[in-house]
């Protein structure tokens, strides 16, 4: 190895030690010695040091909303911290919390309103003012409304910027067109289906802090993380709660669990029958509750009665005895027994009544109002303001799923695989306009090749964006959004200390800016702002009710005497007094007769997901702890620490493959697609032989992020094969499998 | 200070908290040293004797008892005197651009004087330094355990945004502390008949992720000694020490940065 010390650097050096030499030798005179050769401070002089503490900020770097100060020096953020008045996350933030710095001063950020004069997908941009922008916008949109009426538009929203927006097309336009991935690739199946079944979306309100036995369904906490879930979870296993994990893979809970369940991907659902079946037939159930609580059991218990312990095992490929040590272990945590309803849930295709067989598990348990159990947090209200329901009859009438009689338990918005296919067939109506606002549907929405298609025949397509998505090389005009951290949006974060076990508080907490928006770099605008302006071009200027993001933060926080001015004064957060969330019981629905009226299944159902083809295994993903979805992915320093998804191999399949830990690889999907770019295999014994696991969020193809563009492989990619669950019309997304691929050559999957 | 792997998620905060409180840049220096005040490492999932285990190694420096960093640094010895917060005694001891804190125990880089050689860099069996290469002048970098936030009644930045309160910092000295009690439950540090240098920061974990971190994250020896940057230091003290007796302005320093030019080009 070559030393680094230069000839120049050492005639400096030599020659700083010997000015250094002729002073006392005392540190403190150093500084008087003059140091020319110093051309700016050596050593970062930390974030306490001449900076500014700012409060209010609201993370979102994530969904969680924690609470953040910011560390602002000369104008500048140099750190974000957890606010130390937060009863949720208090001081601590997560990696990408933390890296939300590197989002802000990002150098590949979207700077001013753009013009599309080359492709859609291979676009040439050209600089335009916002004038220009929402001008061509407004006339183009309206355009789209004018031949094909509101319908004609679809939205695909997320973020808390992205509600304004939402509520303007869906209210006031009138499209009943919106896709929001948090519902339809996400979460949507399990609120659905827990209004279905106890009357509420489940949230993640389970009292793990305060539970004796915590059962997670996939759950994969620590690659999973969102601060206050975290500390509930971490308080419970530090209180001695048992941890039950149902997972193929060795996931980072499962490190920490009493009973790893190695189930076969796909049959979750009748695990949980047999479970259910098995504690009613002891009688190992909470007889009082469900007496006193339960709607149609008796119906519930003879329609599962045929899903023995024997016919799981061999179904879900556990052993039998390990299917009744769950059992029995939930029944006697019961009730303090946290059923986790699980958050991103559209796995299969068949995840409607897995989601279901969950909350007639808590409601089973007794598991309801209860320490432990299954308790929503009684938090604080706020006020409202928004966009008039101008609109709402208009877009009701042309809902594509109401209109095909189909996903009858489909979450708000419509189920986006209608969205794509009616776009594509033009059936039974046109859709030619697209907006899209902090959602990127190219790694979100399976089948890429047909999403793509949707966005060719459109007849304009429009995105706002914080980041260069793989979305915006779509977009025949993209607007620059100003970032989380920079904005207020309207977004007011509210709920209640993280621990149920102490005093009842609660909080409202506005997003309030930590850093000025004005630069002379950029211009980019919030969404409140950008929205008013197309919302007047369009004609609709007469119903806007708030003229700033700033006017809607005050407007919200009136409804309950606060103010900005008042919250600053609070340093970010209002605190006041809550109320015991314990005690309050819900009905379960074992047997829904509003899903037997529909037409589905009135008592939880197993509905086998199709098998892997020989030599494929089933591509399972998931959550890295430095990652939101694909949203983060440019993050230099999250980059930094995982710069792609090692795809996780088990450790006897990959000796027969001739693979080693580390070695670059491909993968092909069943319908022969294959990665765009590469990634390296992780050889472990933690997984099943018929399941692939890799990290979602990674593998963009826009060479505009330019750290992170090529980088590991896109999940969604591979993910061409369509399952669309029929209660709620929600993407599966598990249901395609591979094979590997090294220096060209195709590799089998043993089984 | 103490990790206690049975608390922690693996969620990768602590070493984003720390690059943002530090500065400390991303990838590698140029002598592909990892720049890295503070990481964290994922382990396994892989077979043990207690059974299957999945864990972390969130590594940071040791400030070692006997740190191996300390006496191969070239700089020239200056006179510092220091201070134990506790008693106020004080101490006063010849030191490199690198010591030891007689007092608090930290493991400290006066980076003004360091030359950047990266000598101390290479000693470190636990890679815990690296050379920061993006100011005007390279210079070694390392963590501190932040003792200038401590100074400020701050935690160190990684113990403050650990949301699992998985880093435990406080004196091992005093037995009544939380990390004594540690000590006292078990937690070990990463060391081995080869490596023996005294670390300082402790790990606590269950059996089977105990053994995992112990058989892949304990360095298997000591570095190697780089003869050049060896040989290099050797000449380059008593230069350094001449030039500050004779009070000559940097006379010796040409004659050796001459040699080590043309050394470099071979």
């Amino acid at each position: 190895m070559a030393l680094n010390l230069t000839r120049r650097k050492f005639l400096q050096t030599a020659s700083l030690a010997a000015a250094t030499a002729a002073m006392s030798g005392c540190f403190a005179d150093r500084a008087k010695a003059g140091t020319p050769f110093v051309k700016k401070p050596f050593a970062a002089p930390g974030s306490f040091a001449d900076t500014k503490t700012v409060t209010g900020g609201i993370c979102e770097m994530c969904f969680w909303r924690c609470q953040l100060v910011g560390k602002v020096r000369d104008g500048r953020l140099v750190k974000l911290e957890g606010n130390p008045k937060s009863i949720d996350n208090g001081v601590s933030i997560c990696a990408r919390g933390n890296a939300g710095v590197k989002l802000l001063y990002d150098p590949d950020r979207l700077k001013f309103p753009m013009k599309n004069v080359g492709k859609r997908g291979a676009p040439e941009w050209k600089r335009i003012s916002w004038d220009e922008a929402l001008d061509e916008c407004a006339t183009r949109l309206k355009g789209v409304i004018d031949k094909y009426g509101p319908q004609g538009i679809a939205i695909f929203p997320h973020g808390c910027s992205a509600t304004y927006p939402m509520n303007f097309f869906e209210n006031v336009v009138g499209t009943p067109n919106n896709s929001e991935a948090s519902f339809f690739q996400c979460r949507g199946i399990r609120d659905t289906a827990y209004v279905a079944t106890l009357g509420v979306p489940p949230g993640e309100n389970v009292d793990m802090a305060n539970a004796k036995a915590i059962f997670l369904l996939g759950g994969h906490f620590g690659e999973n993380v969102h601060v206050s879930h975290l500390k509930r979870y971490l308080k419970g296993l530090e209180n001695g709660a048992k941890l039950i994990v149902v997972d193929p893979r060795f996931s980072a809970s499962v490190s920490k669990a009493d009973i790893w369940v190695r189930i076969k991907p796909g049959t979750d659902t009748a695990f949980l029958l047999a479970i259910m079946n098995y504690l009613i037939k002891e009688g190992k159930y909470d007889k009082k509750y469900v007496a006193e609580h339960g709607k149609g059991f008796g119906e519930f218990a003879k329609g599962i009665s045929h899903s023995s312990l024997k016919w799981a095992a061999k179904t879900c490929d556990v052993p039998e005895k390990q299917i009744k040590q769950v059992a029995d272990t939930l029944a006697a945590n019961a009730p303090n027994v946290s059923i986790h309803p699980g958050r991103h849930v559209s796995w299969n295709g068949n995840d409607f009544q897995r989601e279901r067989a969950l909350a007639c598990l808590t409601g089973l348990l007794g598991t309801i109002g209860v320490k432990g159990g299954f308790v929503p947090g009684k938090g604080p209200k706020v006020g409202k303001v928004g966009w008039p329901k101008l609109m709402s009859e208009h877009a009701e009438q042309f809902a594509l799923h109401t209109m095909a009689k189909l996903y009858k338990f489909s979450p708000p918005g419509t189920p986006t695989d209608l969205i794509r296919n009616t776009a594509v067939t033009g059936k039974p109506y046109a859709i030619k306009g697209y907006v899209g606002w902090g959602q990127n549907p190219i790694q979100t929405i399976p089948d890429q090749a047909l999403t793509i298609k949707m966005l060719e025949q459109m007849d304009f397509v429009m995105v706002c964006d914080v980041m260069p998505t793989d979305i915006t090389m779509y977009a025949d005009i993209l607007l620059p959004e100003l970032s989380y951290l920079e904005r207020y949006d309207g977004y007011i974060h509210k709920g209640t200390q993280w621990n149920f076990a102490d005093p009842q508080q609660q909080f409202i907490a506005p997003r309030l800016p930590l850093v000025s928006p004005i630069a002379t770099d950029h211009e980019r605008k919030d969404s409140i702002w950008i929205i008013n302006e197309l919302a007047k071009r369009m004609g609709y200027g007469e119903h806007i009710k708030v003229k700033s993001a700033e006017e809607m933060v005050e407007k919200i926080l009136a409804g309950v005497n606060l103010s900005i001015g008042q919250l600053v004064k609070e340093e970010g957060i209002h605190l006041q007094p809550g109320a015991d969330p314990y005690g309050k019981a819900l009905d379960v629905e074992f047997y829904s007769a509003e899903l037997a009226e529909a037409g589905y299944s009135a008592i939880p159902t197993y509905v086998p997901v199709p098998e892997p083809p020989k030599g494929f295994a089933r591509l399972v993903y998931g959550r890295s702890p430095v990652h939101t979805f694909n949203r983060t992915q440019n993050n230099a320093w999250l980059h930094n620490e995982m710069p792609n998804n090692p795809v996780w191999l088990n450790d006897e399949s990959a000796k027969k493959m001739g693979l080693k830990e580390g070695d670059t690889i491909e993968l092909v999907n069943q319908d022969g697609v294959k990665s765009r770019t590469s990634s390296v295999v992780k050889v472990t014994p933690g997984i099943r032989k018929d399941t692939i696991y890799m990290a979602h969020g990674y593998g963009t193809m826009n060479k505009a992020m330019t750290v992170a563009s090529g980088k590991g492989i896109d999940d969604q990619s591979l993910i061409t094969r369509l399952a669309v669950d029929p209660e709620t019309g929600a993407h599966g997304m598990r249901n395609n499998f591979v094979k590997f691929i090294k220096n060209g050559k195709v590799l089998s999957i043993p089984a | 200070m103490i990790i206690d792997l049975e608390k922690c998620v693996g969620c990768h905060a602590c070493a984003i908290a720390c690059r943002a409180e530090w500065e400390v840049p991303t990838g590698k220096d140029s002598a592909q040293r990892e720049r890295r005040r503070n990481w964290v490492l994922r382990l396994g999932p892989s077979k043990t004797p207690q059974g299957m285990a999945s864990t972390y190694y969130p590594g940071l420096c040791n400030h070692c008892d006997k740190p191996a960093c300390v006496d191969v640094c070239p700089a020239d010895k200056v006179e510092a005197t220091f201070t134990d917060p506790k008693s106020g005694a004080t101490k006063t001891m010849q030191v490199a651009a690198t010591w030891k804190d007689p007092f608090n125990g930290t493991v400290q880089i006066d980076k003004e004087r360091c030359l950047g050689c990266g000598a101390c860099a290479d000693a470190c069996p636990y890679s815990a330094r690296y050379v920061n290469e993006e100011g005007g002048e390279p210079k070694a970098d390392k963590c501190t355990f932040c003792v200038e936030r401590l100074a400020q009644g701050l935690e160190p930045a990684c113990v403050q945004t650990c949301l699992a309160r998985a880093r435990i910092f406080g004196d091992l000295s005093d037995p009544n502390s939380e990390v004594a009690k540690y000590v006292q439950k078990g937690a070990v540090k990463l060391e081995n008949a080869k490596v023996k240098i005294g670390p300082n920061v402790r790990y606590y974990a269950n059996k089977r992720d105990m053994h995992l971190l112990t058989t892949t994250s304990i360095p298997k020896t000591m570095p190697q000694a780089n003869l050049r940057r060896t040989i290099m230091a050797r000449m380059l003290k008593p230069a350094m020490d001449q030039v500050k007796n004779l009070g000559m302005l940097g006379l010796a320093g040409v004659v050796i940065a001459k040699g080590l030019s043309e050394d470099d080009k071979q």
